[in-house]
């Protein structure tokens, strides 16, 4: 840190040099009397460098919440979120995914958290007008492979999910260009993604959405039992980092999590969030829901649903703890060109097996 | 009162050099010369002229201080009830804490996640600013913000129902003046947001607070949501930081009391192995619970919100129910009183710190 620009008596500038501290960080996190000891200067005079530095540190001043609304700091309050390319998921939502944080899904294998996961890589790329953020999507694998075929077809029916949007603009953009996609078999490999790779795509433009599916299958592999203490470690550093890039370059960023099962019943000593009658609870336990911003959890029902003669199994997207959503849940299907939500006064709802 | 060398505020090398050459009370300075101290402590002439500058401005203010240095019982008490609450729109949560969140102290909130620590201290913000005649403070709030968890779309939810209530309430002109003055537009103004990225930045927020507190006194909430985040990770060393907590503890507590402002810090739950049980705990450690002055916790049970007074110097532990409505944090719906819109306005037409205790029955 240069000592020199800070508004300071030169007194006060030889003496911090002299006792060898480097950074801003050096300085704050040494007490006022301590500091004394070090640089040999008197009370008032530490109070001074104290107040210098921690002003050079502090990067905008307050803003009021008028401002925020007014939309006069962008950088802390966008105005707009990330569109699920369905009105009926952004009505529940309240416009989509929030630009800044964490939002993680969680459900049962099957449940269709991949299918939500390929529809925001597609959404991301619309111009902003259109819900989406006019960049593209990194999606990081940690189980399977990543559905080529799948993320091919719902690209052909692109026109067909989103019917008001004119097809030149659908037909003008280069979908798979876009989404990059990497496969991290271990931890090791996921944090090396996650510190250096994604970093550099953020920072030239070229995305603005990570995707992490699935979170829990290597932090659950990995550990073993005991060692609780080594994995929350891993989990903060990792979640940090997710944060940190989320929140400079105003990224979503959508974590897939697993579920476990809920055997004993009511525990005081585990946080069921409220969720009374569930028979799962998202993995990763408190340490990991103590860092997400947005919970949602996605079930498969019993019964179909019917739309253009075409049926789908019902599955209820709902959401858990966010700071701007009440709890609330909506109905969706998935079909051939992705997830829709289904409208309260919807589509027939047939409890048969489909 | 004599005043001792070691004291006085002067650098730590001057001090002992000072005692070293046998000066112990500042008395035995006053009568010195720059010259004499120079030779006598062996310390430079330009820090001979500092201490003996130093002391006699001391002299000039001991008379002073020596008039205001102690304070009787009944003048803290009265001091206590006159600096106020700021109510929380709950008014079984209000009751519990004896009023509201009481100003010049520190008030912690520790809860799971989603239960609702960010929306009661967005609450509190929209609160302070309640005109004085509606029993409300009048004030501003500041809104430290370390997890960008922050929408400023539910505080204006939160705004406009306030807003509402108030206008419910209008009963006399002066309210009805009050009144006009209040919208939603002014409450989002009075209502200050920092955002701090790591606990570099916190600590640095800290530092500034009393300069911002001096620039706008209507500021009487400090809310720092959350403390735990930027202390959960980055720290191998976790003696440091505990004394960073300990260090920021100290400056929160000093600010409320010097400035009359309210401080909440919200804090995360972490588990904890007891006997076999795992237990759910505030985090960041044992001896950051005994930092703050009160402790709130939220907790769920089944599918009910209960909030626990944990901690307090001056209010009998307790529990309650709430729940968080579009309008923000408000009391659970009671089946027993179905008017329980009247119960609310009848906490918020008066000052429950002047009220005596027995009219609270209703």
């Amino acid at each position: 840190m240069d000592w020199e620009h800070l508004d300071l008596n030169p007194r006060i500038i030889a003496a911090v040099k002299k006792a060898n501290f480097r950074s801003a960080k050096d300085i704050l996190c040494v007490s006022g009397p301590d500091l004394q000891r070090l640089t040999h200067l008197s009370k008032s005079d530490v109070q001074r460098l104290h107040c210098a530095v921690a002003a050079a540190v502090r990067k905008s001043p307050a803003v009021t919440a008028l401002q925020l609304m007014k939309g006069e700091c962008p950088a802390l309050e966008a105005g707009h979120r990330l569109s699920f390319a369905c009105p009926v998921l952004d009505r529940l939502m309240r416009g989509g995914l929030p630009l800044r944080g964490i939002t993680e899904l969680a459900g049962e294998s099957a449940a269709g958290k991949t299918q939500f996961c390929l529809q925001l890589c597609l959404s991301v790329q619309y111009p902003q007008e259109n819900g989406g953020l006019s960049s593209g999507a990194v999606y990081i694998c940690t189980e399977d492979s990543f559905p080529i075929k799948r993320l091919r077809q719902l690209i052909t029916q692109q026109p067909r999910l989103r019917p008001d949007l004119p097809s030149s603009l659908i037909s003008s953009i280069r979908f798979s260009d876009n989404i990059y996609i990497e496969h991290t078999a271990d931890l090791e490999s996921l944090q090396a993604c996650v510190s250096q790779r994604v970093p550099v795509l953020l920072k030239r433009g070229l995305v603005r959405l990570v995707v992490v599916d699935s979170v829990a299958a290597l932090f659950r592999s990995e550990f073993q039992a005991d060692e609780a203490i080594k994995r929350s470690r891993h989990l903060l550093t990792f979640s940090s980092t997710l944060h940190r890039l989320s929140h400079c370059y105003g990224a979503p960023v959508l974590c897939v999590n697993q579920v476990t099962d809920v055997v004993d019943g009511p525990n005081p000593g585990r946080c069921d969030y409220g969720l009374v009658e569930s028979k799962v609870l998202p993995a990763l336990g408190i340490a990991w829901a103590n860092q997400v911003m947005v919970r949602l959890m996605l079930r498969r029902l019993e019964g179909c649903v019917e739309s253009d003669e075409r049926s789908s199994a019902v599955r209820k997207l709902e959401v858990v703890f966010a700071p701007h959503l009440p709890r609330a849940d909506c109905l969706c299907g998935v079909w051939e060109e992705g997830v829709r939500g289904i409208p309260d006064d919807g589509l027939t709802l047939q409890p048969q097996s489909c | 009162m004599q005043r001792t060398v070691p004291s006085l505020p002067l650098a730590p090398s001057v001090k002992v050099k000072l005692l070293h050459a046998g000066f112990q009370l500042a008395t035995d300075l006053t009568d010195m010369s720059p010259l004499q101290l120079c030779k006598a402590a062996g310390i430079s002439q330009e820090e001979a002229v500092e201490v003996l500058q130093m002391l006699r401005c001391d002299t000039q203010s001991h008379q002073e201080r020596a008039a205001t240095e102690s304070i009787t019982a009944l003048d803290l008490l009265h001091k206590e009830q006159a600096q106020g609450s700021i109510v929380t729109f709950s008014s079984r949560l209000d009751d519990v804490l004896g009023g509201g969140v009481p100003v010049g102290k520190t008030t912690e909130i520790c809860g799971a996640p989603g239960i609702g620590k960010t929306q009661l201290c967005m609450q509190l913000a929209v609160d302070v600013q309640i005109p004085v005649c509606f029993g409300g403070l009048g004030g501003k709030a500041l809104y430290i913000d370390t997890e960008g968890s922050f929408v400023v779309q539910r505080v204006a939810d939160m705004a406009e129902a306030a807003v509402k209530h108030c206008t419910l309430l209008a009963e006399d002109t002066e309210q009805k003046q009050a009144l006009e003055e209040l919208t939603v537009e002014k409450v989002l103004s009075s209502f200050f947001l920092v955002r701090c990225h790591d606990y570099v930045e916190l600590l640095a927020e800290v530092y500034l607070l009393p300069d911002f507190l001096a620039e706008h006194p209507e500021v009487r909430l400090v809310i720092i949501d959350s403390i735990a985040f930027p202390f959960r990770h980055d720290f191998e060393d976790l003696s440091q930081r505990t004394r960073l907590l300990n260090g920021l503890a100290q400056q929160l507590i000093q600010i409320a009391t010097q400035h009359s402002v309210a401080v909440v810090l919200s804090n995360h739950m972490t588990t904890r192995l007891l006997n076999g049980q795992s237990k759910l705990v505030p985090s960041l450690g044992e001896s950051w619970g005994h930092t703050a002055t009160q402790r709130l916790i939220l907790h769920w049970e089944g599918s009910k919100r209960l909030a626990s007074l944990y901690k307090s110097p001056s209010q009998m532990e307790a529990t309650i129910q709430y729940q968080i409505t579009v309008q923000g944090f408000r009391d659970a719906p009671d089946k027993l009183r179905p008017t329980v819109e009247l119960c609310a306005v009848s906490s918020l037409s008066g000052n429950h710190s002047k009220r005596p205790r027995m009219e609270d029955q209703s």
